[in-house]
Order: C-alpha cells, then structure tokens, then sequence
C-alpha cells in the first residue's frame, strides 16, 4: 500500500516537472532577460565614457541652449516626442534594447553602425543590429510569420512593407510618432514616404536612398578619344553610333545577377526612359496597372531601349550577352583605359556601385586603384534628356518597418528619421539620404554622392524604381523573365512579352 | 505475487535514484531550452559567465552584439547537443523507470507506447501538422477564406511550363542516372582496378548540389565572341576548327535545361553505380554459368539474367532518383533562380512564398510536389517490405 502510493507520488512528480518545464519557457526566460537589464547601467556607461565624455554631456545637459550637437544627433527639440525624452539628460531609456535586422553587410553594416553610435551613446539604448546579407528577406518572413520579429527591420521593396502591412504584422508610424511627427516625416520624405502610406498610415520610414539616373564612364579614355558627355537622348544615340563606327562597343549591360536579381539593370532602362519622356503619372498608372505593358507609351519605351541597346555593335555580344553577363564582370572591360581602347564605354548603373565592383578590388580585395571622379579614372554623367517637360530621375530606397511598439523603439526609428539619423554613415562610408533635409555639403567630400545629389536637385520630380512597385510576382518575377527573354531575342519578341507579362499580373 | 514483490524491490533502489536523477537531468534541460529559445540567449548566457569570471567588459560587449560571438554561438552549440541528445535520453530512461514499477500486465503494453510516443508526437508536429495545414492553406486566400483560385491559377501557362519541366527532369534526369549507372556497374564489374574506377565515379556524390553546380557554372561559362572563353565547354566548342560561335549552355532555353541535368546525372550516376555493382556481384556464378553453358550471348546474359535477378534493386534506385528529380531545387536555384524557361515547382514555391509574397499558391505548389512524391513513396515501401519478406 505504501509503495503503491509513492509509485503515484513519483508519477505525479513526474508530471509536475514535465508541467513546469513545458510552461516555464517564460519564467525561466525573464530572469535571463532580466539579468543584462540590471547590469546593463555599467554597460552603457562605458561605451558613453570611451566615445565621446565631452560631447553627449554636454549636449544632454543643456538641450536648449545647444542648438546644433557635437555628435551626429538632432538638436533637441527634434519633432518627435519619444526621440526628445530619449536624448534627455536622465537617459530614460537606459539599458533598453531595441533588436533590428537588415540586409546591409559589409560597408554598409559599417555605415550603419556608425550611424547609429552616438545614438547609443547619448541615450544608452542598446541598438542590436542583425545584419543577414543575402538571405535578409527569407529570414524576416521566417521571424515574422513564427510571431517573433524583429523590433525593426530595412526592407528594399515598397510592395513588401505593403504585404507585411495586410497581414497586420506592422506597426503603424503615424501613431508612433503622433500628428505632429507623421506631417514632418511627410514634409521631409515628400517622394518617398507616399510609397508605404496607405490614408493617415505610415507603414515605413524611408532611409537609405539610390539614385538610378547615372551613368558611369571611363573619363581618361572619353578625354583621348574627343567623346563629349552626353546631355540629350540624341547625343547619346550620336555618341553610341560614333563609339560602333571606331570599332569598340558604347555599353556594358549585365541582367545577370546579383544571384537570382536577374533582368533588373535591364528594366531600370526602360524604367528611365520612361520617366524622361512621359509624365510622372504614366509610370504611377503603368505600377497600378491602370495601363497595361502593351499600352502604347510603355511599348515606345521600350522600343526606345531596344533601338539603342540592340544596334549591332551597341554590346558586345548582343542581347544575349546582357542576359549572360554577370553584374560583378560586366564593367571590366571599361578598365584598361590606361592600355588599349575600354571594350564598352558607358554602364547606367545606381549609386551603390562602386570601387567594391571594380575588378582589382574585387579579386585582391586591396583598396581599388581607380578613382571615381571627373579628373580621376571614373566618372559619372545624369542619365541624358529625353523630353524638355519631364526630367524625372529614378531612384529607390530602403525603409524600416516597425514591428514592435515599446518607447525605445519609437526613439530609435523618430531618430533614423531625422537629417542626423543617417550623419554618421554619410560621413563615413558614404550614403544618399532620402532626407530632403539633409545639407547638401554633408556629402561634399564624396564626388559620387554629391552628383547623385545634383542629379535629384535638376530633376522635375523623382520616380520609384517601378518594378520595385509592381506585385512581386510582376516586379521580381515575370518583368524579369520576360526583359531576358526580350534580350535574348535581340529585341524582336517585344509584342509577345509584353503580352506575357500582363498575362502574368496577379488578378 | 511473490514473484512480482521481489522483482519490485529488487529494482527499486537503483530505480529511485534513476527517477531522481532524470528529473533534475529534466529541469536543467528546461533551463537549456529556455536558452535555446531566447533569440539572444547564447550571447546573454556567456555574459553572465564572464560577469561571474570578472571579465565586466567583455560582457558588456556580448550584450551589445560584439565580442565573441564565436565562443557564445559554440556554447548555444553545445547547450543543444547536450539538450538534445541528453534530454531525450533522459526522458527515456526517467519513463522507464516509472513505467518499470508497474504491474508487469500492464507495463508490457505501456512501454512500447511510451518509447514510440516521442517519435509520433515529433512526427506530428513537425511532417503531419505542417503537411495539413499546408494543404488547408492552399485554399486559402490571403485573409483566409476559401478559394480556388490558387489552384486555378497553376493551369496558366507559366506553370504548365514549370510541370512540363518537372515531368522532363523525371523522365530524363532519372532514366539517365540508373541507365548510365547500370552500364557502368556492368562494365566495370569486367575491368582490373574496378575499385579505382568506380571511385571516380563515386566521387562527384560527395559534392553537395550547389557545389556541384558552382563547378559546372565554369564549365558552362560563356564570353562574348569576342573575348576569350573562360569557360571549359565553350573553349573547346569555339576551338574546334568549324568556327562555332560559342553557347550560352546554361542560360538560354532550351538547352540550359539538358545542361542542368548533366549535373544531376553527373552525381546520381555514382550513387546508382554502387549500388548496382553491389547487386550485380550478388548474383551467384552457378546462374551465370549454367546460362553461358546453355550458351547464352554476353548481351542475352546482362538482360535475360542479370537485371532479371537484380530487379529489386533498379527499382529501388530508379524510385529514390525519381524522388530527387522531382524535388530538384538547388541546381535551378543556383543556375538562374529559374528564370529562364528552366523553372521547377520547387523553386517556383520558394519564389511565391518568400519573393511574391503568394503563400496560398506556393502551398499549392508544395501540395503538388507533394501528391507527385507521394506515390513513388508508396511503391518504394511497398518494394522494401516486399524484399523484405523474400
């Protein structure tokens, strides 16, 4: 009787633990969490020690008497509610972690990084930064759909904050940063922040911009053979057919890559060319899909592109070579100005090109020996006019979404929105805010980013990448396949695959 | 009775310390996986050992995302192995004991439930689960009403494209991996040094598929006519003295998709080589004796005799290959993402849920893969049990 009785004793022990430690995943989980929060004072205290033990004090100090800080912050009051009480000198926020996960590696996980220090340093939120690479968008929806996401996170495609936003997994900003903060983000994105508002929501906050509207070329070589820069579509045309007649090849174009990224550099032609001859509103309605890609204006353009691109001699190797070109390679021939004619002259490629790409730093991994500059080996002209009415410049840009809602969070994402969110990465490893508020002799030093700038400045207005805009399934999928399809066939397919790709939009 | 009462108390001692022991092995793997789950638990785990260390600074670092991520990543490691591995052990040896004092009528219907009944229940909530609400979802549309649409939309043109790609990498990616690995088995069966042979052969299965199809992507590389061919196939086809012009093999339709299944053969083959050759020296010598003394040809003897008796075998190996070439996704994905005419329903799926944001129809298409698997399945089970019972 009696072991019958410790027998059921042990069972119910048994069952006990099993309980405890099935349900305990969250109490076990709060001291662990609770832990770095304690000892979290002496962390920030050091970083705010090292850095800068003049600066934030005194910045934090007297907030109204300092109107513009020594370090990257905004002078308090910024605008926003959240980010003011942050950067106060009680530090409220102290030892709050914020987890936030992007795409950025490399130079740009260093920019951010940047960015964000004296941020850290100032209000002691700890800023832990998931950086993913590649497989950033794989990973996010992972996160998202299994109900942990990240607080915050930087995605590329408009439609994708669009898509998070149905399913209900977004924060929305206008409520986070109230009716005074949502009419100055509108005020200081004015071209950006439209592409993830939905009425009075804001889904995300622009950050980190490209411009598209350049066109990279070898200046030494442009200078021994007599070329001019091009300022009109015509004299691009005169130019490539001046380039065919000396026996070399106007363009280096890849559709290949990076990765999977298949056809994109092919589409933002005629993505271009559209928004330099047409009004703005015919690339919104194209997006929307109120005209089709068999529309007239959009087959015009990309006749336009085919007419200039598939000249015999335009690429060396014809269309199919634009499909089978690698991104990384296909500006190398460019690269032996020094030595011989470059094998291709001219490569309209966005600002986040750069000496990375370039073939000495690309395989020895040693700071590229080529300057990019007017004076130095590369340079950078606007995409030529087409129409004298629209001189619209295409661009993109990353924005963050805000998943979770808690004061530290709300502080950081007030903070990235501001001029000085993005101070310490443009100073550093260079980057393009979609700011508008942001000084222009912020990038004085940066020859890339300052023509970025007055190419943004001499536009009439500025177009989102519109297949970034399209259904992804168009955007990313069968606008891809179909411009390599098109390319392919040298530009004689373009009723057919124009056909195809309206097939394809999502009913 | 007496007999129960003995067998009792003579387990008992030892028992109890096992139930002890298990329990708080159970608690502290409760603590693990409370690690486990918390996104930065390794980091916070290390912090707190280099806080009680003394080392305040590189804790602090750890908790910002510096320092060493390494060394926090390596102990997660190792708090999953000995989770993993040590907890169900743990379970297992802590149910027992339980299930051990029980009467003996009892425990011997009890026990076998409970040494299945953690393998059911992970089947279940990782394959069974999954796979249901994976074709629940596939009616779905995206605020979860029920439709067709999602089906409907596989009967367009680019995705009878994707399954006519399907049905062409069945057909072809399979028939010639067991062709080509039944002639070699064959031929070498007949050679000195077999074994080196085969291993060359063999090889290329060690080379993971996107591996492989990094080194074919060289072999397949193509360069304006104009410049020199880096890559092997095209310096040979444009060195021969015909003046071809060279071959985008890997990116144009239609000969990217025979080009990309080269690369599956290229591995598949040795997988069905071995086995084939295993099967073929399996074959008794009285058979292939009496055969040749009834004086049959060498070709009558391969196929009247030697595939005859290893039946078994070519089915087993042309099932397990089927299954491979209608899952294929690496190859594609590595190729060009499909984006050529050469894409697949794996990588189509992968594309609509995590690209086009379409998860109603990527679980349509995995439903598809799904029912196509499933019968190769049934038939390669049913070969096994068959085979077994001979």
């Amino acid at each position: 009787m009696v072991k019958r009785f410790r027998t059921t004793a042990a069972l119910a022990g048994v069952v006990m633990i099993l309980v405890v430690a099935c349900g305990s995943s969250s109490p076990t989980t709060a001291p662990a969490t609770a832990a770095p929060a304690t000892a979290a004072p002496a962390a920030t205290a050091a970083p705010a020690a090292t850095a800068a033990p003049a600066a934030t004090p005194a910045a934090t100090a007297t907030p109204a008497a300092t109107a513009t800080p020594a370090a990257d912050l905004p002078a308090v009051p910024t605008g926003y509610a959240e980010l003011d009480k942050a950067l106060g000198a009680d530090k409220p926020y102290n030892g709050k972690k914020v987890s936030i996960q992007t795409q950025w590696t490399g130079q740009e996980a260093e920019g951010f990084a940047a960015a964000i220090k004296d941020f850290q340093a100032a209000t002691g939120i700890v800023v832990q930064h998931d950086s993913i690479g590649s497989s950033h968008e794989t990973v996010l929806k992972t996160r998202v759909e299994g109900g942990q996401p990240p607080d915050m996170s930087q995605i590329a495609q408009p439609t994708a904050v669009l898509a998070y936003a149905k399913e209900g997994k977004l924060q929305d900003i206008a409520t986070l940063v109230g009716a005074d903060g949502a009419a100055k983000l509108k005020a200081e994105f004015p071209s950006t922040i439209g592409l993830t508002s939905q009425g009075d929501k804001i889904w995300s906050i622009p950050t980190k911009a490209d411009v598209k509207s350049m066109i990279w070329y070898p200046v030494k070589a442009f200078a021994a053979k007599g070329y001019q820069v091009p300022k009109t579509w015509d004299e691009l045309v005169a130019l490539s057919d001046k380039i065919i007649a000396d026996g070399s090849h106007p363009f280096c174009v890849s559709a290949g890559g990076p990765g999977t990224a298949t056809g994109w550099e092919l589409t933002d032609w005629v993505e271009e060319v559209l928004a330099k001859s047409e009004d703005p509103q015919v690339t919104a309605d194209w997006v929307s899909h109120k005209i089709t890609f068999e529309d007239p204006k959009i087959k015009a353009a990309f006749d336009k592109v085919g007419s200039l691109l598939f000249k015999q001699g335009a690429v060396d190797g014809g269309g199919p070579a634009i499909v089978n070109q690698d991104l990384k390679t296909a500006m190398d021939p460019m690269f032996n100005q020094d030595t011989a004619a470059p094998g291709c002259w001219m490569q309209k490629i966005p600002t986040w090109y750069g000496p990375g790409f370039f073939p000495d730093q690309r395989t020895s991994g040693q700071p590229s020996k080529y300057i990019i500059g007017d004076t130095g080996d590369i340079g950078i002209f606007p995409f030529p006019t087409i129409s004298d009415q629209f001189k619209g410049v295409e661009g993109s840009a990353d924005s963050f979404m805000v998943f979770n809602d808690r004061p530290e969070v709300r502080a950081l994402a007030e903070f990235l929105a501001t001029p000085e969110g993005l101070e310490g990465w443009i100073k550093s490893t260079g980057v393009l805010s979609p700011n508008v508020k942001v000084p222009a002799d912020w990038y004085a030093g940066n020859y890339k980013l300052s023509v970025a700038n007055a190419i943004l400045g001499a536009g009439t207005s500025v177009i989102f990448d519109a297949s970034d805009l399209m259904p992804p399934a168009v955007g990313q999928g069968s606008f891809w396949t179909g411009i390599s399809d098109w390319a392919n066939a040298n530009g004689a397919n373009t009723a057919d695959v124009l056909k195809a790709i309206d097939d394809s939009w999502p009913k | 009775m007496a007999v129960d009462r003995a067998q009792g108390s003579g387990s008992y001692g030892s028992s109890r310390l096992v139930l002890v022991g298990s329990l708080i092995g159970l608690a502290l793997a409760a603590i693990g996986v409370s690690i486990l789950i918390d996104h930065h638990g390794g980091q916070n785990l290390l912090a707190t050992i280099y806080d009680a260390l003394g080392n305040t600074a590189g804790a602090e670092a750890l908790r910002n995302g510096q320092g060493d991520q390494f060394l926090a990543k390596l102990l997660l490691v190792a708090i999953a192995l000995l989770v993993g591995v040590g907890g169900i052990w743990l379970l297992f040896t802590g149910v027992s004991a339980v299930v051990e004092r029980f009467p003996p009528r009892i425990r011997d219907r009890v026990l076998p439930l409970v040494f299945i009944a953690p393998a059911v229940l992970l089947l279940t909530i990782y394959l069974v689960y999954p796979a249901v609400s994976t074709v629940i979802r596939s009616f779905e549309d995206d605020a979860g009403a029920f439709t067709m649409a999602n089906w409907a939309s596989l009967a367009t043109p680019p995705f009878l494209e994707i399954m006519r790609n399907n049905i062409l990498w069945l057909v072809i990616g399979t028939s010639g991996s067991v062709g080509l690995g039944l002639l070699t088995a064959a031929l070498f069966d007949r050679i000195r040094r077999e074994s080196l042979a085969k291993v060359f052969v063999f090889l290329p299965l060690a080379i993971s598929l996107v591996g492989a199809t990094v080194i074919w992507k060289f072999v397949y590389a193509w360069a304006p006519p104009s410049q020199p061919q880096y890559g092997l196939l095209n310096a040979i086809w444009t060195g021969l003295p015909f003046g071809f012009q060279p071959i985008p093999w890997a990116t144009q339709f239609p000969i990217n998709l025979p080009s990309e299944m080269v690369i599956l053969i290229w591995l598949q083959t040795g997988f069905a080589m071995v086995v084939f050759s295993a099967a073929i020296k399996g074959v008794s010598t009285e058979i292939i004796e009496a055969a040749r003394l009834d004086g049959a040809t060498e070709r009558q003897l391969f196929f009247g005799v030697v595939v005859p008796m290893i039946r078994g075998t070519i089915v087993t190996v042309t099932t397990t290959i089927a299954i491979v070439t209608l899952k294929i996704f690496d190859i594609v994905m590595s190729i060009s993402g499909g984006r050529n005419h050469d894409d697949v329903v794996a990588v189509r799926m992968f594309a609509e849920m995590f690209q086009f944001f379409n998860d109603g129809r990527a679980a349509a298409l995995a439903t598809i893969l799904f029912i196509a698997v499933l019968p190769v399945m049934i038939f390669n089970l049913r070969n096994f049990r068959r085979q077994a019972a001979m």
